[in-house]
């Protein structure tokens, strides 16, 4: 269970100070899949770093089953918008998914097994020994996502993932990430700006104002497990979730703007 | 590169074959120029006494054994620099309040021009190949230490996170991801390095007299060998051709992967 709690972010240049994050406070249960959406600029990155440990916030704390986040946690992959960035262009396909389980000390056998599951699992079986900039943005996020995937995470944070992918791309990597969770039973914590993707990947979205950030919204997503792009988004259901969750994040910027 | 390649063949013509006639023009201008009385033999003796002169010398020993001190000088020297540098370069970059503590220091004393530190080399070292070493690792280490201090600048914050998000150890972090991000500059330092220090080897053995081609050469001069000189002048040109060329290699072949190297790629 992921708890983040009255979770305050200052960051200070000098004498400037900029509050990013003002109390925040939300839950995801074991095996939820949640999407954070918020207007542009509403520290959704920020938020996400905090609880991956990247970051130091201000006050208030991120629990993860029950232990507080003092640094990267155990048994947590992050999923980075920049996948360009986030792979080595100087490894293989293959050695940047192995990487991480080379460090967490997996036997090599086992490393074996878990790339070969990993890149099957995200359709890309006989890009091992390609380099990433070889392939792809969609590709290289699919890498991206593979590597994560074979850490064998209990929580996956994703930021923004499919932001600079094009959008057919992004439809099918959507898919994935609902094939994946179901399968692996993982958390995963899906932020993005896409208030459609996050009515349609997740089972609850929870809406950020504009900073400073507060939770604007919490929203049920009821649609069926079972989701596909056309008959989901064609859904009445759907275009009424979507309309709720545009409305509070409108509202959200027309406060921002008082 | 591109656009050379892309410009018109016909007018651009083969640049191997152009390189190659050039060098033949200037030649057959060495060769003349004497001959024709344009400039005094005793100063520029004709191309083929020069070469006459390094055929002579090709076959001596005192040649090869001046020729591999140079080389061992410049070798070591070099191998000393990128050592420290690399290593000065990594901790320097990587601890902040270091660099800000060192950057006014090395922005001071890295214009000193190495051969300004003749008189000390020989105070501490004589003639021997310590003066030598003295002067190509100080003048070689700056070119190293600067570049690695780039390179470590240039991590990215992306790729960094991503390390600390699974937990690399701070030893995986600086074999994973700080070092292949340094590595292009590094080799950018390097093979900076190895010109400046192949130009202080001849320099100190020419100035101080240790032992190695530049001390030949300082005596070809004192005996009047003038075409002796000018082909110990050749030698190590082609010396310093070689060196560049041998580090270029060695940077394409392990940089494969370096969007300097990789170019334009399909997809």
């Amino acid at each position: 269970m992921l708890e983040v709690k009255g979770l305050r972010k200052v960051y200070r240049s000098g004498s400037r100070e900029v509050e990013a994050l003002r109390d925040l406070t939300f839950t995801v249960d074991n095996g939820e899949l949640v999407c954070l959406v918020g207007p542009s600029g509403c520290g959704k990155t920020t938020l996400l770093r905090c609880v991956a440990g990247l970051l130091d916030p201000t006050s208030g704390d991120v629990r993860v089953d029950g232990k507080a986040v003092d640094g990267p946690p155990p048994g947590m992959a992050v999923v980075f918008q920049e996948y360009g960035r986030s792979l080595f262009p100087w490894m293989s396909v293959r050695d940047n998914v192995e990487l991480p389980l080379k460090q967490k000390k997996v036997p090599k056998q086992r490393r074996g097994e878990l790339i070969e599951q990993a890149l099957d699992a995200v359709g890309l079986t006989g890009t091992e020994s390609a380099y990433p900039w070889q392939l792809s943005g969609g590709m290289q996020q699919r890498v991206a996502i593979a590597r994560a995937v074979a850490y064998e995470p209990r929580t996956l944070l994703m930021d923004e993932p499919f932001a600079a992918v094009d959008a057919q791309t992004r439809a099918d990597l959507e898919d994935l990430v609902r094939r994946l969770w179901k399968r692996l039973k993982v958390t995963i914590l899906f932020v993005t700006h896409d208030i459609d993707e996050s009515v349609y990947l997740g089972q609850r979205v929870v809406m950020l104002s504009s900073s400073p950030t507060v939770v604007q919204d919490e929203l049920v997503i009821d649609l069926p497990a079972e989701r596909d792009q056309l008959t989901t988004r064609a859904d009445p259901r759907f275009i009424e979730l979507r309309t709720r969750v545009y409305e509070q994040i409108q509202t959200a910027k027309k406060n921002a703007g008082k | 590169m591109t656009t050379a390649r892309r410009a018109d063949p016909a007018r651009a013509g083969n640049p191997a074959l152009l390189g190659v006639a050039g060098l033949a023009g200037l030649l057959l201008v060495i060769e003349l120029a004497p001959r024709l009385g344009l400039v005094d033999e005793r100063h520029l003796p004709p191309a083929s006494r020069i070469a006459a002169a390094l055929a002579r010398e090709a076959v001596s020993s005192a040649f090869w054994v001046a020729l591999s001190d140079t080389l061992i000088a410049w070798a070591l020297g070099l191998a000393i620099a990128v050592g420290a540098g690399v290593l000065a370069g990594l901790v320097i970059g990587s601890v902040p309040v270091l660099r800000a503590l060192t950057a006014s220091t090395v922005e001071f004393l890295r214009p000193i021009p190495s051969v300004a530190l003749i008189p000390l080399a020989v105070l501490l070292y004589g003639s021997s190949i310590g003066s030598t070493l003295l002067l190509v690792c100080y003048a070689a280490f700056w070119q190293v230490l600067v570049q690695v201090l780039y390179g470590v600048a240039d991590v990215d914050p992306v790729a960094f996170e991503t390390a600390r998000s699974f937990r690399f150890s701070v030893w995986a972090r600086i074999r994973h991801v700080l070092w292949p991000t340094a590595l292009p500059y590094v080799f950018t330092g390097v093979r900076l390095a190895a010109s400046v220090a192949l130009i202080l080897a001849i320099t100190a053995e020419l100035v101080i007299g240790s032992p190695g081609l530049g001390n030949q050469i300082a005596v070809a001069q004192a005996s009047a060998a003038v075409p002796t000189m000018y082909a110990l002048v050749v030698v190590t040109g082609l010396l310093g051709v070689l060196i560049n060329l041998l580090a270029r290699t060695g940077e394409r072949r392990l940089l494969a992967w370096h969007q300097s190297v990789r170019g334009e790629v399909a997809l």
